[in-house]
């Protein structure tokens, strides 16, 4: 590991890519930290805060973005790379929505003023983001959204309430998907608008979920008037940009590692229960095994078709399908033979990887976000197979 | 064996092989051939098992020096693959599999073999859902395919910590029974008295033949439930009910993006165990990519063939229509060289420690 030498960020993307990859596990194991290893649960920005200023100060904070925005410019073959080691390492999300969402917006949509006013400060980490796209009524069918900007003067008057916006309470920046035309058709009358969480007629309520936790927020919007300059692209064309964004990073929503991680958890579950031996379970746990080992190969043929340049189509929602069912039906079995352990709060015998029902839990919301499930199969039956209607 | 070319080189060696297939495997999916050969003696055509010899598809796998094209699984699964789409019935697997034993001992009949000019068996099955070779010398040999067509079959028998290979002209001691593809299975009584000694350990060659056959015949049911689920979409687009196409019914589409995920699995499955081996897997490795791909294929080939006929509605349970072939074919196939239980229980048993 020592031996390995990190190079300048600007001489990353060069390296050749298994180079690239002992690169990064150098860089990893030199400067993450311990013990937020695979941690339980998503981080706060309290918590995740030295990790991003780590990444910043060593100019790695944004491996997609054009070096000269700051980032590193990979190839997406090495931020596939990259991404691969994070998981493999155990490395948490941080507060990523302005890296991975709103810098490459602004880079493809924004005025030359936006680029110069928003991207420094998310490098710096002076601005952090949150995305405030679901509404109550508008979930999976998103377009139906109907928090509204209308224009007065030289200002947007914002009113609306967002809600399942991802860590609202640590963001001070949220961009918005508002309606500016009641009229056009629903997917033609929306607006990508930029606003400063400290303006007035803001309320952010967190809402606690089954973990427990409270990364999800509900955000009101009173009356809250934010610059006309916030705007960014055309009127009106702010579905197009949200939806032009949704690049090859689609294919991490179905990576294995979740399940890979969960079956190992199994494993040790079931030798702690007295049943790994067992014929009947060695058999549920072989499907298991091989869902995952088939699915890790099909997710690598995707990997391949990205290494190769070529774009992701819309059959890549079968990776998000079959890893979130898959994760559950791990935990589902964990459940069932983890007996009256099954509904305990904390890990059993405070061992960390026997936190039974916590991966239970934590399994639930991945056929619902980024596209249900239902909304993904949709997505397939129609864009894939071309069934009509 | 020979080396096989990597990337674009391989693709197109395999895009050449899935083009020739089409001699034989007409791509419109024309059934009348396959209706004909049905419930008939000895069900497939004789002609068509050398035509297949002479395009080098039995010895597809061989190296050179025996006769063969030195050509790797990639290859062989796409061809099988093609052939399953077409449910062709010529024996080709099994066939292979006795040119690969034969070819690795450098003995016995090879060349008929290799030609198409004669069906040999190999005949080392003694009980079902099996991939063991117990070699008993008086035991029958069970689930011969296609085996009134055969010219004369290969009896393995054991001989204390090896296995020799007796070759046993075809004749008496067989009976037969049909299959629901319209094929048939013979029982084979072993008649060493009569048979010819011809090589003394094939073990470790019937054992690495044995697992090929299996992949081969994984690839052969992906190709028969990627066509039957091609016809089922077709059915889906066209077939009204209510006033409306049925295709527009969530709970058919939601089943159809099912059946469609299975496929995928089961093609990367294949494809992930054949690149494994071309790359050179040997023993547990190879023993653990190839039990993944077949009860992969073995469970998904019965479930996809099942929805098909389930989206079709009532035709699809009449002979006439051709989507119940392919059903007919799985339940003949899906356990051939292995049921997904035997190989679900020999995964964890070879398989390695997950990778995180």
């Amino acid at each position: 590991m020592d031996a390995i030498r990190i190079p300048a960020p600007a001489e990353l993307d060069a390296l050749e890519d298994e180079h690239f990859r002992q690169v990064v596990r150098a860089f990893l194991h030199e400067n993450y930290p311990d013990d937020l290893r695979n941690p339980p649960k998503r981080l706060h920005w309290d918590e995740n805060r030295p990790w991003y200023m780590k990444l910043a100060e060593r100019g790695w904070l944004c491996p997609g973005w054009p070096k000269e925005h700051g980032g590193l410019g990979l190839s997406p073959a090495k931020q596939i790379i990259l991404t691969e080691e994070y998981e493999r390492y155990g490395v948490a999300r941080t507060n990523d929505h302005g890296i991975v969402m709103l810098g490459p917006l602004v880079i493809k949509y924004g005025t030359e003023e936006q680029k110069q006013r928003f991207l420094p400060k998310i490098l710096t980490g002076e601005h952090i983001w949150c995305q405030g796209y679901s509404e109550p009524n508008a979930g999976s069918d998103l377009a139906a959204l109907r928090t509204e900007a209308v224009l007065d003067g030289d200002e947007y008057v914002v009113n609306g309430q967002k809600i399942w916006t991802t860590l609202a309470t640590d963001a001070n920046w949220i961009f918005l998907l508002v309606r500016t035309d009641k009229q056009a058709k629903k997917q033609e009358g929306i607006s990508f608008l930029l606003v400063d969480m400290k303006t007035p007629g803001i309320t952010i309520r967190p809402i606690i979920n089954l973990e427990m936790h409270d990364e999800f927020c509900e955000v009101f919007f009173d009356n809250v008037r934010v610059p006309a300059a916030n705007l960014v692209g055309q009127l009106n064309k702010g579905w197009d940009m949200a939806k032009a964004l949704l690049g090859f990073e689609r294919i991490f929503l179905g990576s294995p590692r979740q399940s890979g991680y969960a079956l190992s958890r199994l494993k040790i579950l079931a030798e702690r229960m007295g049943v790994w031996e067992d014929a009947e379970f060695q058999d549920r746990y072989a499907r298991l095994r091989l869902e995952f080992e088939d699915l890790k190969a099909l997710y690598g043929t995707y990997v391949e078709k990205l290494k190769r340049g070529e774009s992701l189509g819309a059959d890549v929602s079968m990776l998000k399908i079959l890893q979130t069912e898959l994760f559950q039906a791990i935990t589902d079995t964990m459940l069932e033979i983890a007996g009256e352990n099954a509904g305990l709060l904390e890990p059993m015998e405070g061992n960390r990887d026997l936190n039974i029902g916590g991966l239970f839990i934590q399994a639930r919301p991945a056929t619902i976000y980024g596209g249900s499930n239902e909304i993904q199969r949709n997505i397939l039956a129609k864009n894939v197979l071309g069934l009509p209607g | 064996m020979s080396a096989t070319p990597g990337g674009e080189d391989r693709a197109e060696s395999i895009r050449m092989i899935r083009d020739s297939a089409a001699a034989v495997a007409p791509p419109g999916g024309d059934m009348k051939r396959v209706r004909e050969l049905r419930f008939r003696t000895p069900g497939f055509d004789a002609a068509v098992l050398r035509q297949m010899g002479e395009m080098g598809w039995i010895g597809l796998r061989l190296p050179e020096e025996a006769g063969g094209a030195g050509l790797g699984l990639g290859e062989a699964c796409a061809l099988a693959e093609e052939l399953g789409g077409a449910l062709v019935p010529e024996p080709l697997i099994p066939a292979m599999l006795t040119g690969s034993l034969l070819a690795a001992v450098g003995a016995g009949p090879l060349e008929r073999v290799v030609s198409g000019e004669a069906l040999v068996l190999t005949a080392w099955q003694e009980r079902p859902d099996t991939l063991e070779v117990p070699g008993s010398p008086d035991a029958p040999r069970r689930f011969l395919p296609m085996a009134a067509g055969a010219a004369a079959f290969l009896v393995p028998v054991r001989e204390g910590g090896r296995i020799a290979l007796y070759e046993q002209q075809a004749g008496a001691g067989l009976s037969t029974e049909q299959t629901q593809d319209g094929g048939h299975v013979g029982t084979l009584e072993p008649r060493l008295g009569e048979a010819e000694r011809i090589a003394d350990d094939i073990g470790e060659a019937l054992s690495l033949a044995l697992d090929e056959a299996a992949l081969l015949t994984s690839a052969y049911l992906l190709g028969g439930m990627d066509r039957a689920f091609a016809m089922t979409l077709d059915y889906l687009k066209t077939r009204q009910q209510f006033g409306k196409i049925i295709g527009t019914f969530q709970a058919l589409q939601h089943k159809a993006a099912d059946v469609r995920m299975q496929i995928a699995l089961t093609r990367a499955s294949i494809e992930a165990a054949a690149a494994t081996l071309d790359a050179g897997a040997t023993g547990d490795a190879r023993r653990a990519v190839i039990s993944r791909a077949k009860a992969r294929a073995a469970s998904s080939s019965m479930l996809v063939t099942r929805e098909c006929i389930q989206l079709h509605g009532g035709i699809g349970y009449t002979d006439q229509y051709d989507v119940g072939l392919y059903l007919r074919k799985a339940m003949v196939m899906a356990n051939l060289y292995g049921s997904a239980a035997l190989h679900r229980r020999r995964f964890m048993a070879v398989s390695p420690e997950i990778e995180e």
